[in-house]
């Protein structure tokens, strides 16, 4: 890429489909029926070769199933370069992407059956685990990805993230003005919902959208109760009424943005499996082949 | 008497504005109350929160009126008196009240600021932040750093620093157990060592285990350089031989002859064996470690048929047949009595494919004592022996020996003597008999017997006959015949009987053969011809009886008949009643289908046959005479005086 950048020479655009295809269903799903092949001939192999004394990854027929996943391991991490890489060449990213979805599923075939079923607390089977969460972290990163944004759109309304934290800002400011006049007791009240309101929260909080002990939750049921008492006996204070209104709007602005960050923690989520154990994986890999030959 | 306030307060674009104004009064108000001289807009200030009153020293008292303590240069007062010229700071909530000397005398400068953000900037940060997993975990760069690490550490360097720094050690016990030869060197049933507890603690390289050791190695499951001697280097014969001597763990064949009769690899297998540097023929290329309880004992069949498939054309002088697997596993060849002889019986191996016949010497028609209807089952109730159905059982004779593997040797007393009791007369209520295997003996006891009784007659003795009495002829006259006599006549009549016990129809004659020396002496005229039974027809092998007791259903002797067909029609005892191998693959089949499930118990190699048996033991190509027991184990004989010399005896004078 760089080499044509430095002669000038521009660069060929891939020819595309006007109509829109991921890599799901990329060049009629070629790579889907290719690690379909692989997997089902490796699980022919494993049934017809008669492996001795009992199958697993130190047969003739293990060692190749090995050597064939190692590779494709390296090759599935290699992902990572590529997409810093732009270019069209020698296959573009969604063909790139397709083959690593599809092969990546394969070696669950070919990584299980090279164990040969044969699993222990050891480095060997450390491996295979990482390798199992990369490769489960990515399932569920392709159904994400092919449910969430959707929904997403849908939630935003329109709206991009900046509005949707100045929205709630400038409830802030409101509320802050509206509770000048107000006591102690009251002050209090709203200071709850502006100072111990944390509109992401922590990795669970994310993941649920949900934070029963919001500081506004807790300041608009404070609030209500309050105006409720006030107009059991008589007319409610006006104030109070005012900051309850806001406390209720802001409350909506948060169940907005919090489901909006739901769904991003689910969309970013399994990158931090997927990334962090690839690398992870790579390094027990190492462990696990660098072991065999060093006590062969 | 004034105060000089600045309030200072932050534009959205940064810059501050600052508004001034003079309070001329000895005593002002700070609060968040829109009455108060100094307002601060900010919920955490009390609507009415402190009074600054200017005395007349020059020095400022300050109270707090809102019922919170005040925080001045650090610490919580509730009422404090200040020093103006030395810039006391006055913390309420958010802001910060800084007093000092006003530029007029007597006026005290007052600098209010909001020290605390109202609320958080909306820049881009703060949206990354919100929206991003970004400030929620670590990045994953640090998460991969750290677990590649973490695994680099534990699963590589700690085990390989541990590697270099190893010594050794066999455990003095285990090294013991291996030194002992098996106590069933003849068993295919491995025989299940017990497990030596681990020493020591946990070593870091057990992480590099494939999985657990067979039972008799588990006592090396922490100390990997036992056998793991160097690095890439595979495990060599050298580390298996420091506890297994070749005394107790002999070679299949000779070195030389294991070499030539290989099957060595080529090509792109032989280059990936030399490239990993994984020699074949090595201890570990058929014992795979690693693989459970049993794993070291699991060899493979084709660990035998990649040198037994065309052997003979490799090792061109081997006596075995090629066998490229069970499926085409050769025809059995027994090994036969061809010569009986007390001294020198001659023993052959025949292909059961010729249907061979064996020469024993002795006479045994199986049918009739097979038989429900006749005699001879009339005989076995009359006695109490055991039958079924009817007919005197298999095990009557073939009784299993201690381990169920095999049968007892069959003995004239122990399984012939209960109906062929070679009575010849009894005498006043005893039954006198004539000794088995002493021909010499019978002769001169018989004659004995006639001269005595013709020289002082005894009342109450009579002779029994051995040969079928005619019909009419009574047993009384008989037993005259005895006394009426002169001593001539008394030797010419013993000589006669003795005649009849040694010719057909006499009572030797049913079971052996006899030959007519011609002796003028009638002690040396006849000789019982030899016998020699097989002891063990398939040497090379080992069928345990006890666990096929059972066939097609059929259990007892229904089951015997049904491998041993003709057991109950054989006329002479020269039939082999021996299954041929067709017989096992009823139920023996290739040890995996190349698909579908397994159908056939095992027909593996070491479903019968052995390995490590050495010289002189049951495997090999030693062309020693197969099939007989080891000088060492052969038990003391109890009865020295025994005719018939032990079959066994017979067998090592083959050697």
């Amino acid at each position: 890429m760089s080499m044509r950048a430095r002669t000038g020479k521009a660069i060929k655009r891939a020819p595309r489909d006007t109509a829109h295809e991921g890599f799901l269903t990329h060049a009629r799903s070629r790579w889907l029926k290719i690690a379909a092949a692989i997997s089902i001939l490796a699980i022919i192999a494993y049934e017809m070769v008669d492996q001795q004394p009992r199958a697993n990854g130190g047969t003739a027929l293990g060692y190749t199933l090995g050597t064939i996943g190692a590779l494709m391991i390296v090759w599935l991490s290699l992902i990572g370069l590529r997409k810093r890489i732009i270019t069209s060449r020698p296959f573009s990213l969604k063909a790139w992407t397709s083959a690593h979805v599809y092969l990546g599923l394969s070696l669950i075939v070919i990584g299980t059956l090279h164990t040969g079923f044969q699993l222990g607390w050891n480095v060997h089977t450390l491996a295979y685990v990482l390798m199992m969460f990369v490769i489960l972290s990515g399932i569920y990163g392709i159904i994400v990805y092919a449910r969430l944004p959707e929904q997403l759109s849908a939630n935003r309304n329109e709206a991009t993230q900046p509005q949707m934290l100045e929205a709630i800002r400038a409830l802030d400011r409101q509320l802050d003005t509206a509770a000048q006049p107000l006591g102690k007791d009251e002050a209090d009240i709203v200071r709850l919902s502006l100072e111990e309101t944390d509109i992401g929260g922590n990795l669970w909080q994310r993941l649920t959208g949900r934070q029963p002990n919001c500081g506004t939750a807790r300041a608009r049921d404070a609030v209500q109760v309050r105006v409720n008492a006030q107009m059991r006996t008589g007319k409610p204070d006006q104030r109070l009424t005012q900051i309850l209104f806001l406390l209720e709007r802001k409350d909506a602005a948060l169940a907005q943005a919090r489901r909006h960050i739901r769904m991003k923690t689910q969309l970013e989520i399994w990158l931090y499996i997927h990334v962090p154990a690839t690398i992870a994986l790579l390094a027990a890999l190492t462990a696990h082949i660098l072991s065999v030959f060093l006590y062969w | 008497m004034s105060f000089v306030v600045r309030q200072i307060a932050k534009r959205a674009d940064g810059g501050d504005i600052i508004r001034t104004r003079t309070l001329d009064a000895a005593e002002i108000t700070i609060g968040r109350g829109t009455d108060c001289d100094i307002q601060l807009p900010d919920l955490g200030v009390m609507l009415r929160h402190a009074r600054l009153s200017q005395l007349l020293d020059g020095t400022v008292a300050i109270e707090a009126t809102g019922g919170i303590p005040l925080e001045i240069n650090g610490q919580f007062v509730s009422r404090a008196d200040l020093d103006v010229s030395g810039n006391p700071a006055i913390d309420i909530a958010s802001h910060r009240l800084t007093l000092g000397r006003g530029e007029t005398p007597g006026a005290i400068a007052i600098t209010a600021e909001r020290v605390i953000a109202a609320s958080d900037s909306a820049d881009a940060d703060a949206e990354t932040g919100i929206f991003s997993l970004k400030e929620t975990m670590p990045s994953k760069r640090s998460l991969a750093w750290g677990l590649a690490l973490l695994i680099l550490v534990t699963c590589l360097a700690l085990p390989l620093w541990l590697m270099s720094s190893r010594s050794a050690d066999l455990p003095a016990e285990m090294v013991a157990a291996a030194a002992h030869p098996p106590a069933t060197a003849s068993r295919l049933v491995p025989v299940n060592a017990t497990p030596v507890a681990d020493k020591g603690s946990m070593k870091p390289d057990i992480v590099w285990s494939s999985g657990a050791l067979s039972t008799a190695h588990a006592g090396l499951s922490n100390n990997c350089g036992a056998c793991h001697q160097a690095a890439f280097v595979s495990v060599t014969d050298s580390a298996c031989a420091a506890c297994h001597k070749p005394e107790s763990t002999p070679d299949h064949a000779a070195h030389d002859r294991m070499e030539r009769g290989r099957l060595a690899s080529t090509g792109l297998i032989a280059e990936v064996h030399k490239g990993l540097n994984l020699p074949e023929g090595r201890c570990a290329s058929c014992h795979k470690e690693h693989e459970g309880p049993n794993g070291a004992l699991m060899v493979a069949t084709s660990f035998c048929t990649d040198c037994h498939t065309g052997l003979s054309t490799r090792l061109r002088d081997t006596k075995i047949a090629n066998v490229p697997g069970w499926d085409k596993h050769p025809q059995f060849s027994p090994t036969i009595v061809a010569t009986p002889s007390l001294k020198n019986p001659l023993f052959q191996r025949v292909s059961l494919g010729t249907k061979p016949h064996e020469n024993s010497g002795l006479v045994y028609p199986h049918d009739i004592h097979q038989s429900a209807t006749n005699a001879v089952t009339n005989m076995a109730l009359k006695q109490g022996l055991p039958t079924k159905d009817g007919a005197l059982g298999c095990n009557y004779c073939h009784q299993p020996d201690s381990d169920g593997v095999r049968f007892k040797q069959i003995s004239m007393e122990d399984n012939c003597a209960a109906c062929h009791d070679l009575a010849f007369a009894s005498d006043g209520g005893v039954v006198r008999t004539l000794p088995h295997g002493k021909p010499q003996q019978v002769a001169g006891i018989v004659r004995d017997f006639y001269l005595s009784q013709a020289l002082s007659p005894r009342a109450g003795v009579q002779r029994l006959a051995f040969e079928r009495r005619q019909v009419g002829r009574m047993a009384e006259l008989e037993a005259a015949d005895l006394r009426i006599t002169s001593v001539g006549d008394a030797r010419a009549r013993g000589d006669k009987a003795i005649a009849a016990i040694f010719s057909k129809g006499g009572v030797c004659a049913d079971c052996h053969g006899i030959a007519n020396t011609g002796a003028s002496n009638m002690a040396e005229r006849y000789a019982i011809e030899p016998v020699t039974l097989a002891d063990h027809y398939l040497p090379k092998g080992s069928f345990p009886h006890n666990k096929h007791l059972t066939y097609d259903g059929k259990t007892g002797d229904a089951a015997c008949i049904a491998c041993h067909k003709g057991a109950t029609t054989s006329k002479l005892s020269s039939d082999l009643l021996l299954p041929s191998v067709s017989q096992c693959r009823d139920c023996h089949g290739a040890s995996k289908p190349l698909i579908g499930p397994v159908t056939k118990v095992s027909g593996s190699c070491n479903t019968c046959h052995g390995f490590h048996y050495g010289k002189g033991g049951q495997g090999g190509d030693n062309g020693v005479p197969v099939g007989h027991t080891p000088v060492a184990t052969i038990p003391k004989v109890a009865d020295a005086d025994r005719a018939i010399p032990d079959r066994r005896t017979l067998a090592l004078v083959d050697r």
